[in-house]
């Protein structure tokens, strides 16, 4: 499956955020998107999602444009930058609103094992942080989307989300976007570098300081 | 499906409690099945308007992920607390 966002123009009244923008993700890869504070990276998801209604957007799916948001689909999992699951929902109803296996989820993440009755606004914002990364990476979904999914988590975690992210690749296409730029980097086959409203293709790190987001010398 | 309903219910939830307040305060004033369909319309309105302007909003995502629209969602609420409330309303009103 190939998804392509093109043509994305997205204003806030008269100011413009987005303008120019193509990505392409494809199954088995690993698409990253860096960007600035304020950038838009997060409105992009979001439209490709289907929960931001931008100006202009064209989305095509092996070369068909959709007209209706991928979310109704159901094709698409979207992790957003903040929590998003209920605060009073119990993490086994979670697992079973959203289908998810809770013996493997307690293989890759063994310190989980006692929280099955818990609810999730008694974890910690890390522990909740990552149990909303397992569920959308493991939705049925073809597409995911990852909106800053190693901010505020254990470096242990974040191993551990990579590694899940590698082994989920291979039957879906998946979007990532953070400021851990590095461990972004290390999983991604492709890296974009939202600037200036439009996306542009990095082939080499050293690129990203010549587009100043990083300061030179940093890689 | 049967997931979906669920997590409509579960949406559903926090505000039962609110609307049953409700219901009764109209078997009191306007016992009719059409000031119960109207006043709960206006109230699924409200509960959609407090959603879209707190940081409830971004809680809609958790749905979209299950495939549920934000019309979907606060229709089926609508449809549900309706739907109760009327046999709420039809049960007293049998007894009174």
């Amino acid at each position: 499956m190939i998804i392509e966002l093109d043509n994305v123009e997205l204003y806030f009244n008269d100011k413009r955020v987005l303008n120019g923008v193509y990505l392409k993700l494809e199954t088995g890869k690993v698409v990253g998107l860096l960007g600035r504070n304020g950038s838009g990276k997060s409105c992009l998801l979001q439209i490709l999602f289907g929960a931001l209604q931008p100006k202009y957007k064209l989305i095509r799916i092996d070369g068909q444009a959709i007209q209706k948001p991928l979310y109704y689909l159901k094709i698409i999992s979207y992790l957003p930058q903040l929590h998003f699951t209920p605060n009073h929902l119990k993490i086994k109803t979670l697992f079973y609103l959203l289908q998810l296996d809770w013996e493997d989820f307690t293989n890759h993440f063994e310190n989980f094992s006692t929280y099955y009755h818990m609810k999730l606004n008694n974890l910690s914002g890390g522990e909740r942080r990552v149990i909303e990364t397992y569920a959308v990476l493991k939705q049925k979904g073809k597409i995911v989307l990852l909106d800053e999914p190693f901010s505020n988590i254990a470096p242990l975690y974040i191993e551990k989300i990579k590694s899940l992210i590698t082994s989920e690749k291979s039957q879906k296409a998946i979007l990532i976007t953070d400021h851990y730029y590095k461990d972004v980097i290390d999983i991604c086959d492709t890296l974009y570098l939202l600037n200036n409203g439009c996306t542009k293709q990095i082939k080499h790190s050293k690129e990203l300081e010549t587009y100043n987001y990083l300061n030179v010398d940093t890689i | 499906m049967i997931h979906r309903l669920e997590a409509i219910v579960l949406f559903y939830k926090p505000y039962f409690l609110w609307s049953m307040a409700v219901t009764i305060l109209i078997i009191i004033f306007s016992p009719y099945i059409l000031t119960c369909i109207t006043t709960k319309l206006l109230l699924t309105i409200f509960i959609w308007y407090y959603t879209n302007e707190t940081s409830s909003k971004r809680k809609l995502v958790f749905y979209k992920n299950l495939g549920i629209s934000t019309r979907e969602l606060f229709l089926a609420v609508f449809l549900i607390d309706t739907l109760i409330s009327i046999t709420v309303l039809l049960i007293i009103k049998a007894f009174i």
